[in-house]
């Protein structure tokens, strides 16, 4: 499967370190707050906080710490200058962040609103039981992408791994690369759109033709983050239902499960 | 030709009094009873069922397993000459019980009343009224209750006090709002009635309000996901954990709940891996829907999980800073106390709280003949027929249930349970029901001295291996 080169997404240029936490900053400021090898909850206490102050916050040094940014509100802004551990922007509720290298397993799970997007690749397991929102990886995501999702928008510009989508409810994976084999296994509702090569559908999946006013709207979304490109051929999972319901008898489905 | 069947009366040999025409001579009994061990009426019902289903059958309810040890294999004994016993009737014994109250990583720990609570029992498997009806009784009484697998409901959270927020792998409605609502968070790993598969709803019971709060579609048997989505092993729930206690800001206690299969290793995983409480619910476990054979044959009973758990935490140093919970198959105040004399520190109860309310009570007993059975012996709780508006989604059953009346009998339900631990423990000499311990009981049977290493009684001795 063709990887996919998020191109500068990994380069990280250093910021200009305007006024540090802790200095008055307020509304419309751009604060800085260090990760390091502080605890995480003195570290995100401090993002809340410049975040209470209407600031901007970038954050730097992050070792790919785990758990930054979890569970914050709208009107929060931030970007991470550097790699992330597991559950980045876990249960965001509004928060813009970026992740300006790479971002490791549950990115974005269980958000119900706001934007993340990843310069880099993202682990296993990006947008788990997400209900809404946009996740945004510029590069490659792991096995499991958008499992359980419920809503949302989840656009993978690179390719995604194993058993992405499964299960999933509602909203849209977007991947302008390849899938991985399992693709959209067991999904109840939601929709897996590829424009590469799809290794193998899952289970109780089914490869339908796009309308157009469903490509376009997708287009749409995508030109919207400066990657749209019409002359994309879509193929677009969706559940074959056969194992919505025990008595659909189908051996050949239950048997794979 | 020898058919086997035709008696030849005339045969000197015969047994010609009390045979039966048509059956092998002197075999009558066994034939006419169906008595083969192997064979029996039930095996050959599945079999039969199973040729007309092309599955495995489900229902509700709880193990129908005939060969499993019981709590019932253990006796008190209370104080008498080596130790002084309380006034039953009028000496106070502590009952309260704290559960997550661990220094610098939860702010507000669980207070109770009584050592006894409410299950995770979700709304879908229950109805709206039930779940409000065991809210407001848990309320009354000081003890708490738990959401379950569907989501939070509104009604459920203003009729609780204290409210526990479940987490399951499917993560249904998993919201922010209802975490920091929550006065703790409950991670659900497994079942006792169903261990290593997730939940089971069937479509009769996914109305529209349900199938919205689970972002499924209309009457789906939902079968859900048994692994969590962005977690694999313990190190990776360790992250997890941390998580969470930043989502709600270390104010709340975080549980982990488990279907009991290895609680030596298990609880030990879970209790390093971060969490305050353990819940261990046995093979007992009530459930609204399984496959039958899980039921009666995966997991280990309640009495052998107990005291494996409680050793689990002493041995990894953690007895002191995590709390067991143990579930599955409680049915009142002498099974409670002997769960908390073998090591747990608190009790949880699913099915008892449903019968408390009106689960099996003979009112609309057309209903129940409706689906093949009487009050007393139902367990199609997986139907959504529920007669007594208890485990259903049809709004004219669900209406049958008066909120406020069940939630009185549930409230005095748990006063009786909590009375009956109280009194077994005061007998035993205790002023908290917490001191009560494994030197309080005694094994009536090898069995369940083996099981939980309590002395064999009158020999006073433990099981020699
Ligand atoms: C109707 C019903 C629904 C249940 N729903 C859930 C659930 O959503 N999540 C869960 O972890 N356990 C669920 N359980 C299991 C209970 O939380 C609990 O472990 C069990 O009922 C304890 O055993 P007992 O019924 O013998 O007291 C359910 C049980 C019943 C009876
Ligand atoms: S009465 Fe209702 S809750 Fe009780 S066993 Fe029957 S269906 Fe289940």
């Amino acid at each position: 499967m063709a990887g996919h080169d998020p191109g500068d997404g990994g380069d990280v240029t250093a910021p200009a370190h305007s006024p540090a936490a802790g200095t008055g900053a307020g509304a419309g400021t751009e604060e800085i707050v260090e990760v390091g090898h502080r605890p995480i909850r003195e570290v995100n206490a401090d993002i809340r906080k410049a975040v209470a102050r209407g600031s901007r916050v970038r954050v730097q040094d992050t070792l790919s710490r785990h758990n930054l940014g979890v569970a914050l509100p709208e009107g929060a802004d931030l970007v991470f200058e550097g790699s992330v551990g597991y559950y980045c922007g876990g249960l965001n509720n509004g928060a813009t962040i970026r992740v300006e290298r790479n971002a490791g397993w549950g990115l974005g799970e269980a958000m119900a609103s706001g934007v993340i997007t990843v310069d880099g690749y993202a682990g296993m397991a990006a947008g788990a039981s997400m209900l809404g929102g946009l996740l945004h990886v510029r590069g490659d995501a792991g096995p499991r992408t958008g499992v359980a999702q419920k809503g949302g928008d989840i656009v993978v510009e690179g390719s995604v791994g194993f058993l992405s989508g499964f299960m999933a409810h509602a909203g849209r994976i977007i991947v302008l690369a390849d899938a991985a084999d399992a693709a959209g296994d067991s999904l109840w509702g939601g929709e897996m759109w590829v424009a590469g090569n799809i290794g193998s559908p899952g289970v109780d999946s089914r490869i339908v033709e796009p309308d157009a006013e469903e490509v376009a709207s997708v287009e749409d979304l995508l030109s919207s983050l400066g990657v749209g490109d019409v002359s994309r051929r879509w193929k677009k999972i969706v559940s074959g239902q056969k194992l919505w319901h025990f008595e659909s008898r189908d051996a050949q489905a239950w048997l794979m499960i | 030709m020898a058919d086997d069947l035709t008696l030849d009366h005339d045969d000197p040999a015969a047994f010609v009094a009390g045979s039966v025409p048509g059956r092998p001579a002197g075999a009558a009994a066994s034939y006419e009873s169906g008595d083969s061990p192997r064979w029996t009426p039930h095996a050959i019902a599945d079999v039969q069922a199973k040729a007309q289903l092309g599955r495995y059958q489900v229902r509700g309810f709880s193990t129908f397993q005939r060969n499993l040890p019981t709590l019932d294999d253990l006796v008190f004994v209370p104080a008498t000459m080596t130790r002084l016993p309380l006034e039953g009737y009028r000496e106070d014994c502590d009952t309260r019980t704290v559960l997550g109250d661990r220094p610098g990583l939860v702010e507000n720990p669980i207070e109770l009343d009584t050592p006894v609570y409410i299950a995770s029992m979700s709304f879908g498997a229950l109805s709206a009224t039930a779940k409000a009806a065991l809210g407001h009784g848990a309320s009354r009484v000081g003890s708490m209750t738990c959401t379950g697998e569907g989501g939070m409901l509104e009604d459920e959270r203003e009729a609780s006090d204290v409210l526990v927020y479940q987490m399951t792998p499917s993560r249904y409605m998993l919201d922010l709002d209802h975490l920091r609502r929550a006065d703790a968070i409950e991670i659900a790993v497994g079942q006792g009635a169903k261990p290593g598969t997730g939940g089971l709803l069937l479509g009769m019971k996914v109305s529209q309000r349900v199938a919205d709060m689970r972002t499924l579609p209309v009457e789906v048997d939902q079968r859900s996901t048994v692994r969590h989505p962005d977690f694999l092993g313990a190190d990776d729930l360790r992250v997890k954990i941390e998580e969470l206690r930043e989502a709600v800001d270390y104010r709340v206690p975080i549980f982990a709940k488990m279907g009991a299969t290895r609680p030596r290793y298990d609880v030990a995983i879970a209790a390093k891996a971060g969490v305050d409480v353990i819940v261990l619910d046995g093979m007992e476990g009530g459930t609204n829907a399984a496959p039958e054979l899980l039921l009666d044959h995966t997991g280990i009973p309640t009495i052998a999980a107990i005291r494996a758990a409680r050793e689990a935490l002493e041995d990894c140093g953690m007895a002191d800073e995590v709390k067991l919970v143990v579930a599955g198959g409680i049915r009142g105040g002498v099974d409670a106390a002997k769960a908390l004399a073998l090591g747990a520190d608190a009790v949880m109860i699913g099915t008892a709280a449903l019968i408390a309310m009106g689960c099996n009570s003979p009112c609309f007993v057309e209903d129940y003949e409706a689906m093949g059975t009487a009050p007393g012996r139902c367990h199609h709780c997986h139907t959504g027929l529920c007669p007594v508006g208890i485990q259903t989604q049809d709004p004219e059953l669900e209406a049958r249930l008066d909120v406020d009346a069940a939630a009185e009998r549930v409230a005095r339900f748990l006063t009786a349970t909590t009375m009956e631990i109280s009194l077994l423990a005061k007998a035993c000499g205790k002023s908290s029901v917490h001191n009560l311990e494994p030197e309080d009981l005694r094994a009536l049977t090898l069995e369940a001295a083996a099981f939980t290493g309590v002395d064999l009684a009158g020999i006073d001795r433990p099981f020699d291996w």
